[in-house]
């Protein structure tokens, strides 16, 4: 996402705060294919990821007031506001069907882990994310498979464990390690 | 937990809470925390900017066009709507262009082989055709339009049509159906150069049959993703049937 970009979409959510609709329109078609997207993956059904992205349209539509350009990337905003829903749509009662939903018996979780297509190859590629993919690399492993497993699958401590087959307390130091150790390189 | 005022725990729980490990109703009372406390709200923001840049790894997925029209409904507005759903915006502009564009009908009448690839068959056959006429807001005809009555190829010739930037433009061709209200079907994606072809999705007795007028519209790279026009509409003018 480049600056122009960004100035684009800052322009439209402050025409959303006005009640443009037309503003909205292309707001919608300039970020739904990338939230859509990052909902499925979250959520594993596509019609449950139909759902949270209308709400959170929904709420991007009657908060784009609330929207401080000053404070986050339009990007961020929208990305934070999906990627929240999602995860409140995963506290629903026996999340633990979703992973076993695959229609073909198989456990999606290890399509994504195999990485196809690559995360850490898509992450270099996208300019600003250089940063943080550069930082992801210099990772141990099993730290950088924790945290890419929970980002982009939306896995919670529990369900890290069970597949990396290790014990709660491990994933969670893993995670908790691999968060401060990206902190760090992200400030040099 | 006592979160307020604590640094240390404050950019823990934020770290894992845009992660998305913190999860049930510690993630709810952190997130209630973020919003009424700067400090809490702030360490929240740093952590996305540093972890929300990975989504550029996510593919992109288009959401199916229900989503839009659903969204619409909801939010009670058509965005980009009445405009793009009223027939009357559209043959307004088309009629604009209709003296030229009858003068121009008799000469495509005279003279199909101005579209028409130079093997394609008798004269009787040609003129079982579909031409249409696309002007400018001035009236300029800029764009001709021609399909035989069988055939999926709609063979398209500019003149004067504004240039896009193709990395981030594309021009989209409307079929603008007869019933008041029914929303335009698209055609495709008008294709760079002077001449070319675009794939209808069937013969033009099927694309084009209950079909007026055309219209083009400015959308981005790929086309519209709504499935109706966005953009601002260029040209329009009318179809007409040649037999």
């Amino acid at each position: 996402m480049n600056e122009t970009e960004n100035e684009r979409l800052r322009a439209l959510l402050q025409a959303c705060a006005r009640r443009d609709a037309t503003a909205f329109a292309r707001l919608y078609e300039a970020t739904s294919a990338k939230l859509f997207g990052i909902a499925v993956r979250i959520l594993r059904r596509e019609d449950w990821a139909e759902e949270v992205l209308q709400d959170c349209y929904v709420n991007i539509w009657n908060h784009a007031s609330g929207y401080s350009a000053g404070l986050s990337a339009p990007t961020t905003w929208m990305t934070s506001i999906v990627r929240n829903r999602c995860l409140d749509w995963l506290r629903r009662p026996n999340p633990e069907v979703v992973l076993a939903d695959a229609e073909d018996g198989s456990n999606p979780i290890d399509a994504v882990a195999s990485g196809d297509p690559d995360p850490l190859e898509e992450l270099a590629r996208a300019s600003d994310a250089r940063a943080v993919s550069d930082c992801l690399r210099r990772l141990e492993a099993k730290q950088r498979q924790a945290i890419m497993l929970a980002f982009f699958d939306g896995l919670s401590h529990s369900e890290l464990a069970a597949h990396l087959h290790q014990p709660l307390g491990t994933v969670k130091t893993w995670v908790r390690r691999g968060l401060m150790q990206l902190k760090e390189c992200l400030q040099t | 937990m006592n979160v307020r005022g604590n640094a240390r725990l404050t950019d823990r729980l934020a770290a894992e809470y845009v992660l998305g490990t913190l999860r049930g109703r510690a993630r709810a009372r952190f997130a209630r925390l973020a919003r009424e406390d700067a400090a809490v709200g702030q360490a929240v923001r740093r952590w996305e900017e540093r972890l929300l840049p990975m989504s550029a790894a996510v593919l992109e997925v288009a959401p199916p066009r229900r989503l839009w029209r659903a969204l619409a409904a909801r939010l009670r507005f058509e965005p980009a709507g009445r405009l793009w759903d009223s027939l009357g915006f559209w043959r307004n502009l088309g009629l604009v262009a209709s003296g030229c564009a009858a003068a121009l009908v008799v000469l495509l009448a005279l003279r199909p082989s101005l579209f028409a690839p130079a093997d394609k068959g008798a004269q009787t056959r040609q003129q079982q055709s579909y031409v249409a006429t696309l002007a400018d807001k001035n009236g300029r005809i800029v764009l001709l339009a021609y399909a035989e009555r069988n055939s999926d190829e709609l063979w398209l010739k500019k003149s004067g049509v504004q240039p896009v930037d193709a990395s981030t433009q594309a021009l989209e061709l409307w079929g603008l159906p007869a019933q008041e209200g029914a929303p335009p079907r698209s055609l495709g994606l008008i294709p760079v150069g002077e001449k070319g072809t675009i794939k209808l999705a069937a013969a033009a007795d099927q694309t084009l049959k209950d079909i007026p007028a055309l219209a083009v519209s400015l959308e981005p790279a790929g086309g519209s993703k709504t499935g109706k026009p966005t953009g601002p509409v260029l040209y329009s003018g009318p179809c007409f049937k040649f037999w």
